[in-house]
């Protein structure tokens, strides 16, 4: 058998579980990939509605605004929550050597990011026979933005996925970690909208500020004022080196167990 | 070749220490069919794992510039959830197989293992007896310098172990075997070295028959 180099081996490791992911988890039951599309226009279709009901005047689309919200949470919230039990979900395929933990999150996390994708596509193909004003401020600080955020969501992936597998409890307390998160984040408010006190607060939510800085750089009403970036760089490197330093001590482990 | 390196491995057991290899030393010379002899509990499955890379000793170093199987036995090595052939050809992506070439090695295995529509059921639903038939031709599909064989051949019916003893003797003109097993014909039969693991040591005969013989002396005193 020819030797192949380490980083091919991750390539076709990676591609193998991306085609396994694809086939169980949208083979199974077809609707999986309506799902991804649905719920997202749901939630949008209710909080406009609940919106314009509260009568409150803002200077954007709210269903544009809410669209990029939960576009970039669900991304963000999907590479963290789905890479829990990714360990132990993956167990039968380490027997071959070449398949490390670590490629499961990735193959993972590129899924979440096609879909995801994909949810923008049919989303900006909506809007665009709906008619509404799609336009971006600047589209390339929203994508940096985006990817900062699945950079921030691929350290807690790594970090939690590590615990979640030492720990039982572990997955249940991130989980639970998430569940304010979808209120609290600005995900239909802006950091401008709120009281002083209230929004100093809320502001040390990390994924707060990752949402104002999408919406800051795509609406020509909004912008990045409330935004501490180095508070988010922080955020980033610490859980990414603290989850990579603790993968790699346990790595043997994980696969041995 | 296949060195160990003054390897050890040890499992805790209540806080202690059982060991299964202290500070061994050992090459495995090229080209020869080893069989893999001990007590229940001695480590045999885990030194085959060892070799195969799945497993890691607590000292020491194991290397060799070969290529290795995967262990085929009869924990599976599969995913529950997936079919036998999605797992088939999980296993063609990961060693990179092109389209057409996974074609051919899933009609290959589905005809080898002779599971019916079993193939397109997740594996759970499998008996230990059939995926280690789907785990065993799976392995025949590529070329390994060793194949890592956990007691497959000792499981399934009388016709699929002649079956799968063809298979595996034609195989060892291009491959090499490292096979664990608890019977003495068929390692008499494809092996032509031994070693004997017991207590934290481990002891290689060139002769498989040598090997047998010290085996058979420890069952006797224990």
């Amino acid at each position: 058998m020819k030797k192949r180099s380490a980083i091919k081996i991750f390539f076709s490791v990676v591609y193998a579980l991306l085609m396994r992911e694809i086939t169980t988890r949208f083979g199974s039951q077809k609707l999986g990939y309506l799902w991804a599309i649905i719920e997202p226009m749901a939630m949008i279709v209710i909080f406009s509605i609940i919106h314009s009901k509260m009568n409150t005047k803002v200077s954007y689309d709210m269903s544009v605004f809410l669209a990029t919200s939960f576009v970039s949470y669900n991304l963000f919230k999907d590479i963290v929550l789905r890479n829990l039990e990714t360990f132990s979900a993956n167990k039968g395929l380490f027997v071959y050597k070449q398949v490390k933990p670590f490629d499961a999150i990735i193959s993972r996390m590129i899924l979440e990011f096609v879909l995801q994708c994909f949810v923008v596509i049919v989303l900006l193909i909506i809007g665009y026979y709906v008619g509404v004003d799609m336009k971006v401020k600047d589209l390339l600080s929203v994508l940096l933005a985006v990817l900062w955020f699945v950079l921030f969501g691929f350290g807690l992936a790594v970090l939690f996925a590590v615990l979640s597998y030492f720990f039982e409890n572990f997955a249940k307390i991130a989980r639970l970690i998430f569940l304010p998160m979808f209120f609290i984040s600005g995900l239909f408010f802006s950091a401008d909208s709120l009281p002083p006190q209230i929004r100093e607060i809320l502001l040390l939510n990390p994924v707060f500020q990752f949402e104002e800085m999408i919406h800051g750089f795509y609406f020509y009403a909004l912008d990045d004022r409330y935004v501490n970036y180095i508070y988010l760089i922080f955020w980033t490197l610490i859980p990414m080196f603290l989850g990579l330093w603790l993968y790699k001590k346990t790595e043997r482990k994980i696969i041995m167990t | 070749m296949i060195v160990l390196d003054n390897v050890t491995k040890f499992f805790k057991v209540k806080e202690e220490k059982k060991y299964i290899l202290k500070n061994v030393n050992l090459v495995i010379p090229e080209f020869v069919n080893l069989g893999i002899l001990g007590r229940n509990g001695a480590g045999k499955s885990t030194f085959l794992r060892m070799l195969g890379g799945i497993d890691f000793p607590n000292g020491g170093k194991i290397y060799s510039d070969k290529s290795f199987s995967w262990p085929m036995g009869l924990a599976g090595g599969f995913q529950g959830s997936m079919t036998g052939r999605q797992n088939v050809k999980f296993v063609c992506r990961v060693f990179n197989k092109s389209e057409k070439e996974i074609e051919e090695i899933v009609e290959f295995v589905k005809n080898f293992s002779e599971i019916g529509e079993y193939f397109d059921m997740p594996i759970k639903t499998y008996s230990s007896g059939m995926k280690s038939r789907v785990s065993f031709g799976l392995s025949l599909a590529f070329d390994f310098d060793y194949l890592l064989i956990d007691e497959t051949l000792s499981v399934g019916d009388a016709k699929f172990k002649e079956k799968s003893k063809k298979a595996l003797a034609e195989k060892i003109n291009k491959s090499n075997i490292l096979m664990v097993s608890h019977s003495m014909p068929i390692l008499r039969d494809m092996c032509d070295a031994g070693i004997v693991l017991y207590d934290g040591k481990l002891w290689y005969y060139d002769d498989i028959n040598d090997a047998i013989k010290m085996y058979n002396d420890i069952n006797k005193a224990a």
